[in-house]
């Protein structure tokens, strides 16, 4: 369906969706490999997540970054399809189907994590624990995942149509699933680096700027990193509003990480001390002010804002730090042990072995599969 | 239908551990991962130094935060006996109840454990057990559906109250006494094997209970009240608050 890319110059070019293929599949192989490999002989022995403190480690990490960033991807596909913004026409088909991919890789590995994944599929929806914001993120995300599935279902079957009414309720459960999944922290007032009303708003804000990074740099991709390969309203949105867009949402969280981060610090609070240890360390550094002071100075100003190769530059980074300060945030909240006496260190130390590093090459190779193929078969690029 | 505590008297407890002991080859725990532990702390310097600990089992709290964030109701409240149990065949490993519970009582059993060697390498478990231990519960008191037994993989684990007991004490009786002969089978173990008896154990909803009666003389406090969990496990400590200093808090 689309071997062949149609170019802004009216001509074609081969086509890298293979190769894009080719690449993913050997992620998913080497990733997948390894950590099924590792799952199957030792279970997660290997894993860094113990019972003395750090319960949720990289895995949720990843599956969050993943999750987040496909509904975040929803909520800039329905700015064409809910809200008529007809510039973000060229990227919607692709926002979706990379909402698609990011949420494939990011459920897997959240299935590798659990330690009942079977029994989840049948006891969560069964009980019916409304108090629960867990129960309530597995219930939206399973509605989330059909419907999507029956729009991108539309837009093989019905190539040329154009807005899916069906994209309000896709819509929608994005927006709330990515508030659920902020409040499945910021519920927890025993760990006050996770507490506070704010955290579902930092998710949503986080959600919609990782999503414009990914919408970025797979547009360039798609267009082999050449600006002139860009269809002209694609290229006018990425000059105008979508740069602008990017550079808004990068402040908006520049301004609430480092908020969070000057509040933590000032505040006495025991539990609060993890934001001194953070803030000492240099990747706490590298991620605010490398990957998103940074990105925010390239998109603010003109001169670098409408330059395609900056842009990726930009949306790199961005990835990069949203994938740190995830990190830092789900770790971070785990690491003054609850009640363990002072015989325990005052702060849990942790770092992902090498088999929680293997689910982000598995969840990376998977979803750049699924995208790949639905490039390459499926048309998810078509009209992009 | 009770309403079942326990009174923990800090003034009185030595710290020998032999609750601690006694909880894990009643409940097969892993060396490290016992449901009841003694917490140790230090505060100050030499010479002047002080050194306190705290006896901590699950709280069995009232509101507990673990049943709420629970999505699959796998963490519930026993309505007959007021314990927080889990049911191991509804369990899905995710670890919310862990991160949720502000006391940090709750054992996973599929990672690398606390203290090594890995115990369980040498007594291998077969079908759902994750281990074999030598000195495991009788097989008639394993109940899944309460986490009760020799913990399977995957699943959450915490302090059961002794539900295997507790639950068979005769009806209407007020406090199970390890020091009388009609209950000193029904009292948990780590009640039970107290040497200078610190522990106390009863029914919180009888005005009559020993365990009101010390709450209501020697001032009972509840830890961590400002979480709103409302513990079922209350300490006396001579009038004062129980020292459990923080890590940021303790003196240096
Ligand atoms: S102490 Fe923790 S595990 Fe026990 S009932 Fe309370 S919240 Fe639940
Ligand atoms: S780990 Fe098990 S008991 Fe704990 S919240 Fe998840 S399903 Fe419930």
């Amino acid at each position: 369906m689309a071997m062949m890319t149609e170019t802004a110059a009216g001509g074609t070019r081969p086509s890298h969706f293979l190769m894009h293929l080719a690449v993913a599949l050997v992620l998913l192989v080497l990733g997948g490999g390894y950590v099924l490999s590792e799952i199957l002989q030792f279970g997660k022995l290997q894993f860094n997540t113990t019972n003395y403190g750090i319960h949720w480690g990289f895995a949720i990490v990843v599956y969050d970054y993943f999750l987040l960033t496909s509904t975040g991807l929803a909520m800039v596909a329905s700015l064409w399809h809910v809200f008529g913004l007809k510039e973000f026409e060229p990227v919607a088909r692709r926002c979706l189907w990379l909402a698609f991919a990011g949420l494939v890789g990011g459920v897997v590995v959240l299935f590798l994590e659990l330690g009942a994944p079977l029994t989840a599929l049948w006891a969560t929806p069964l009980n019916l624990q409304t108090a629960s914001p867990l129960f309530w993120k597995v219930l939206l995300v399973g509605a989330y995942t059909v419907l999507l599935g029956i729009v991108l279902l539309g837009m093989v079957n019905k190539p040329a149509a154009g807005r899916n009414p069906l994209m309000y309720l896709v819509g929608a459960l994005a927006f709330v699933i990515t508030l659920v999944a902020g409040s499945v922290y910021g519920m927890m007032a025993m760990r006050p680096m996770w507490f506070g009303g704010e955290v579902p708003v930092v998710f949503l804000i986080e959600s919609f700027m990782g999503a414009l990074a990914f919408t970025v740099f797979f547009t360039h991709l798609k267009n082999g990193f050449n600006h002139a390969h860009m269809r002209p309203e694609t290229r006018a949105l990425f000059e105008g509003t979508l740069a602008r867009m990017f550079a808004i949402a990068i402040a908006l969280h520049f301004v609430l990480h480092a908020g969070r981060a000057v509040t933590g610090l000032w505040s006495n609070a025991e539990g609060l001390q993890v934001w001194g240890y953070l803030v000492s360390q240099p990747l706490f550094h590298m991620a605010l002010w490398g990957c998103v002071a940074l990105p925010f100075v390239l998109m603010v100003l003109p001169a670098t804002r409408s330059n395609g190769l900056v842009q990726v530059v930009a949306a790199l980074l961005v990835m990069v730090g949203l994938l740190i300060s995830r990190y830092e945030f789900i770790i971070g909240g785990q690491m003054v042990p609850l009640f363990k006496g002072t015989w325990a260190p005052p702060l849990l130390q942790y770092t992902p072995s090498t088999g929680e590093w293997a689910l982000l090459v598995l969840a990376v190779g998977l979803a750049n599969t699924v995208y790949a193929f639905a490039a390459w078969k499926l048309g998810a690029e078509d009209r992009a | 239908m009770p309403k079942w505590g326990m009174v923990i008297d800090l003034e009185t407890c030595t710290g020998c551990q032999a609750c601690t002991t006694a909880c894990a080859m009643e409940n097969n725990r892993l060396p490290g991962e016992t449901w009841q532990d003694v917490l140790f702390y230090s505060e100050g310097e030499y010479p002047n130094l002080n050194l306190s600990w705290l006896p901590r089992p699950c709280m069995q709290c009232e509101n507990p935060s673990c049943v709420s964030v629970c999505p699959t109701k796998a963490t519930y409240k026993d309505e007959g006996t007021g314990i927080v149990l889990v049911d191991w065949n509804k369990c899905i490993g995710c670890k919310y109840c862990m991160v949720a519970c502000p006391y940090g009582v709750r054992f996973y059993m599929d990672e690398a454990p606390v203290v090594q060697p890995d115990v369980r390498a040498t007594y291998p478990g077969e079908g759902r057990r994750s281990w074999n231990p030598p000195f495991k519960m009788p097989d008639e008191y394993e109940d899944p559906s309460k986490g009760i037994g020799i913990q399977p993989k995957g699943v959450v684990s915490k302090c059961t109250f002794c539900y295997h007991k507790v639950s068979r004490a005769p009806e209407g009786v007020a406090d199970l006494d390890e020091d009388n002969p009609e209950t000193k089978e029904f009292t948990p173990a780590c009640v039970r094997v107290c040497a200078p008896k610190a522990r106390y154990f009863g029914d919180l909803d009888n005005p009559n209970s020993k365990v009101n009666e010390l709450i209501a003389e020697k001032g009972g406090v509840r830890l961590k009240e400002e979480t709103g969990n409302k513990p079922q496990v209350y300490y006396l400590s001579g009038g004062g608050a129980p020292v459990v200093p923080g890590n940021r808090s303790r003196r240096t």
